[in-house]
């Protein structure tokens, strides 16, 4: 569990982070999103002390992370970035290794972890653990990087816009590759991005910042139906933020069990997003589909009303 | 404006005046130069005047760096055209390694065959400053963006206008540090020169060598000093412009 | 013939014509009856008779033929017939030597002529070009020009009467001590350079002041000729050898290595400061920046990380001064310092142009020889240092 209380950062005559108190829980991945410059990418380097906070307190597990000597703390926090910051004069193996081997772990055990995260990454050990990064492509690099960062089995990890450098294809790929790695590792996860649908596709949590301060926090479906100001509202993209909402909620969540009316014929899978289903629609000219399991068995319906009703439900506005 | 302009060239003018007065001021100086070698018979050169060395000093880098630069672009720009290309790779690696050769080395091989004298020193110095302007001219054209290339293509310019419109004005700079590097290694190899025979301001330093005699050295070496800096300081000026 | 259509290569077709024009029309040399009396020239088919002038020009024609036609297995062919040529340069001389040289002259000597020169000349641009063509790594070259070394090394028996031999003679102990002394200079310099240009530059990333001050210094130091250097030297360490007895006892003087040291130090430091001070500072802000974010020391960030990413463009900066520092140490000879430089400077003086060959050749050789060892070492180690781009497959 990571807590910061009211924690400021000065440079110079100008305040970064303002003050700004969050918890973030153990197993939840919490997204830092703001336009560059709002002080997200300082909070996230105060957490493992690579800048050092002015005021307020940090907490890890309880603990100020001023207790802990600065390196050592590092090398129990898992760090990746977006320029990877792979060595370039190492092999592959060696990267991921770094941090084991800073921990003085022996070679045996090293090897073996090196070869078992680039499994977990889909590298195959014997194409990738010899090549340096100049020969990976950016995906390739950037999993390279997040293996490093996981190498030593870090309850924390710190990502500071993985995935920003590499085209849309990708980093959707990835994206989805570190929900399933978060389903299987529960680590504790701070992420910065600036892309607000990144941050909504992954977070359990958004903390929106503007200028060093928190301007709101909460759960995806929480900051779409009512965002505090018109900041977090068009940084949610304005009205388009209904459809964003519609893109996280899965037809599972809004079906009607299954009636004894006849079944329209257009289907769409139950672990398809209201978006998706609102394309089906669109394609089949229906205003009902039948909803599917993953066998393609109906296990119930869902209906225009019933999509667009979605965001009114749960939601605050009137 | 006349006022930043002077402030703009103060560098250059500066060493260029001091230079001329070096030059010219031979006998002011004597006394001076007396004190630097007390017990020499003669302190100043007596062979030639400092400023007829220094204008033939100047003369043979002149004429030897304006045909380098001549040659050596319009070369580099042969190569890069689509009739040329043939001969880039060559060009291109025989200039970087001529480049190792040292200057005092092409000297004494060119004597052999050209002889001694001024002509054999131009030719010498024509060479070997040919090799950073080519080398510079060649960096230059071909590290330009190819996206600025495509566009000057798309806007409908000839090859012709996209050489002196697009390509010479980017690569200048380069081209510009090569030409730099190119003088001043002339004025320096012309020096040596007057090992070979050349009358120049490496007379009086080789004669204050052999008959030990510091004055000799010091105008020498001062006025050459002088001379680089002048016109080191010159390309500096032109360069920040550019 | 050939399996692929290709379009001429006229690089190798000028190269070809090149040499054969000079060849056939320039000297191949001159037979002198002693040292002083300048030789007469021969031209080609004076020195050989038209048959095996003919003979001779064969490969290069067939040179022709295949800039004609080029193709993999042609450049092949060329790249044999380029060597052939070369293994037989020497041969001419020796038939040339053994034809027209007087046997009741003992002193009498053979110059190697402009068409030797520029046949050699010539031929190493064919080398270059074919070696461009075929994509042959510089060891892979190396390899093929082993039989010609070899060739060379077998006829050298039928030129002792060759100038550049008798004057090489004459001097074998001088010779040996002159080079010894020549790379003593440069290593010496470059060595010390290396030590001195490290911590400037570790200096110079401490203190803004310190780098603006150093590099001002350095560049000033640089645009100054070495002649005037090297002569600027002189009063100044005279009168200290003169004053300070340890200085004298170490064999400091105006004339001499010390002056000649001094200068070669000064130069050398700034392409050394310069590149260290550079590889130092453009390590990639993401390297260094994951290398903190991991827990590295700062001991540890410098040695694993900087220095390493650093170490190729060090490199580079040693093989510019080593190179620098060759050619200037001949220079260095006319204040006494000794090394190759001496015959270069004896000989101008007696116009005796083999001594000045004597010197000026393994000079060029050793510049040659340090830049593609140094250079080759320098791309070896950067080979993995390519930074990651963004780029998918």
């Amino acid at each position: 569990m990571i807590e910061l209380k009211s924690v400021t950062k000065r440079f110079g005559s100008e305040t970064a982070v303002d003050a700004i108190s969050l918890t973030v829980e153990r197993g939840e991945l919490c997204a830092l999103v703001g336009t560059s410059g709002c002080g997200k990418s300082t909070t996230l380097r105060m957490i493992n002390r690579l800048i050092e906070h002015d005021g307020g307190e940090i907490h890890i597990e309880g603990r100020p992370i001023r207790e802990f000597d600065g390196r050592l703390l590092r090398r129990r926090i898992g760090y990746a970035i977006q320029s990877t910051g792979l060595f370039p004069h190492w092999t592959v193996a060696r990267n991921i290794g770094l941090v084991p081997r800073l921990l003085k772990w022996p070679a045996a055990r090293v090897a073996e972890r090196v070869e078992e995260l680039m499994l977990l990454l889909g590298l195959p050990v014997e194409q990738f653990a010899a090549k340096y990064p100049a020969q990976l492509s950016g995906g390739q690099a950037q999993r390279v990087g997040v293996a490093r960062a996981l190498a030593a089995d870090p309850d924390i990890l710190l990502m500071d816009e993985p995935f920003g450098a590499l085209d849309p294809i990708t980093r959707e790929g990835l994206q989805a590759e570190l929900r399933d790695l978060q389903a299987r590792l529960q680590k504790t996860i701070v992420f910065v991005t600036h892309d607000m649908d990144e941050a909504l596709a992954l977070a359990d949590r958004l903390v929106v910042m503007n200028a060093g301060r928190i301007v709101q926090q909460g759960g995806p479906l929480e900051l779409l139906r009512a965002p505090a100001d018109d900041f977090v509202a068009s940084l949610l993209g304005g009205d388009d933020r209904g459809l964003k909402a519609a893109a996280i909620t899965r037809v599972g969540e809004r079906m009607l069990p299954l009636a004894t009316r006849p079944m329209p014929p257009a289907r769409v899978s139950r672990e398809a997003t209201l978006h998706q289903a609102l394309a089906v629609m669109f394609r089949e000219h229906a205003e009902r589909l039948a909803v599917v399991d993953g066998d393609d068995q109906p296990v119930g319906e869902i209906s225009l009303r019933r999509i667009v009703g979605a965001g009114r439900e749960g939601g605050g506005e009137p | 404006m006349s006022r930043s302009a002077f402030k703009r060239w103060r560098a250059p003018l500066a060493w260029c005046a001091l230079l001329l007065v070096l030059a010219t001021g031979g006998e002011w100086f004597e006394a001076l130069l007396r004190w630097s070698d007390p017990e020499a018979r003669r302190v100043l050169y007596p062979q030639a005047d400092l400023l007829t060395l220094l204008l033939r000093h100047l003369w043979v880098v002149a004429i030897a760096s304006g045909l380098a630069v001549v040659l050596g672009v319009g070369a580099a720009i042969l190569v890069t055209r689509p009739g040329g290309r043939d001969f880039l790779p060559l060009v291109a690696q025989a200039a970087s390694m001529g480049q190792t050769f040292p200057p005092v080395a092409v000297l004494a091989l060119a004597v052999p065959v050209l002889g001694f004298g001024t002509w054999p020193i131009i030719v010498a110095l024509l060479l070997y400053g040919l090799l950073p302007i080519v080398r510079n001219t060649l960096a230059g054209l071909e590290g330009l963006d190819p996206g600025v290339e495509e566009a000057a293509r798309g806007m409908g310019m000839g090859a012709a206008q996209r050489l002196w419109r697009v390509e010479l004005p980017l690569a200048a700079p380069v081209i510009l540090a090569g030409i730099r590097t190119s003088v001043t290694v002339n004025i320096a190899t012309a020096a040596l020169g007057a090992t070979v025979g050349a009358s120049n301001l490496g007379a009086p330093i080789i004669a204050g060598i052999i008959n030990g005699n510091t004055a000799y050295i010091l105008q020498g070496a001062v006025l050459i000093g002088l001379l680089a800096l002048t016109v080191d300081s010159l390309f500096a000026r032109l360069s920040r412009r550019g | 013939m050939l399996r692929r259509e290709a379009p001429s290569n006229p690089v190798v077709l000028m190269l070809s014509l090149a040499a054969l024009a000079c060849w056939l029309w320039l000297p191949l040399g001159s037979i002198a009856p002693n040292r002083i009396v300048p030789g007469t020239a021969y031209s080609l088919p004076e020195a050989l008779g038209w048959p095996l002038t003919v003979a001779s020009c064969l490969p290069l024609l067939g040179l022709a033929v295949v800039a004609w036609r080029p193709g993999r297995l042609a450049y092949y062919a060329a790249l044999a017939l380029t060597l052939l040529l070369l293994m037989a340069l020497p041969l001419w001389l020796a038939l040339m030597a053994q034809r027209h040289l007087d046997p009741e002259l003992p002193q009498a000597r053979l110059g190697i002529g402009a068409a030797g020169w520029l046949a050699l000349f010539w031929l190493s641009l064919l080398l270059v070009e074919l070696r461009t063509r075929l994509a042959l790594a510089g060891w892979q070259l190396g390899l093929w020009l082993l039989p010609v070394l070899g060739a060379w090394w077998l006829t050298a028996p039928w030129l002792e009467s060759l100038a550049l031999w008798q004057e090489f003679r004459g001097r074998g102990e001088a010779f040996v001590e002159a080079l010894v002394q020549h790379l003593l200079l440069v290593g010496g310099a470059v060595g010390t350079s290396l030590l001195l240009g490290a911590a400037i530059a570790l200096a110079m990333r401490q203190n803004p002041r310190v780098e603006r001050l150093g590099f001002a210094l350095l560049n000033f130091l640089q645009t100054i000729p070495s002649l005037a250097l090297f002569g600027l030297l002189l009063a100044p360490l005279a009168w200290l050898s003169a004053r300070v007895e340890w200085l004298a006892a170490l064999g400091v003087s105006g004339i001499g290595w010390a002056p000649a040291f001094l200068a070669l130090l000064g130069y050398s430091l700034l392409p050394m400061v310069r590149n260290t001070f550079v590889a130092l500072s453009e390590v990639d802000p993401g390297v260094l920046e994951a290398a903190r974010g991991m827990g590295m020391s700062r001991g540890q960030v410098f040695r694993q990380v900087r220095l390493p990413l650093a170490l190729p463009v060090v490199l580079e900066g040693v093989r510019i001064t080593s190179v620098q520092a060759i050619g200037l140490t001949a220079v260095a000879a006319l204040i006494g310092a000794g090394g190759l430089g001496t015959f270069i400077f004896q000989g101008l003086g007696q116009a005796a142009m083999d001594l000045v060959l004597l010197g000026a050749l393994p000079i060029l050789a050793m510049a040659l020889a340090v830049d593609a060892l140094l250079g080759a070492l320098s791309r070896r180690l950067d080979h993995r240092n390519g930074q990651t781009t963004g780029a998918s497959p």
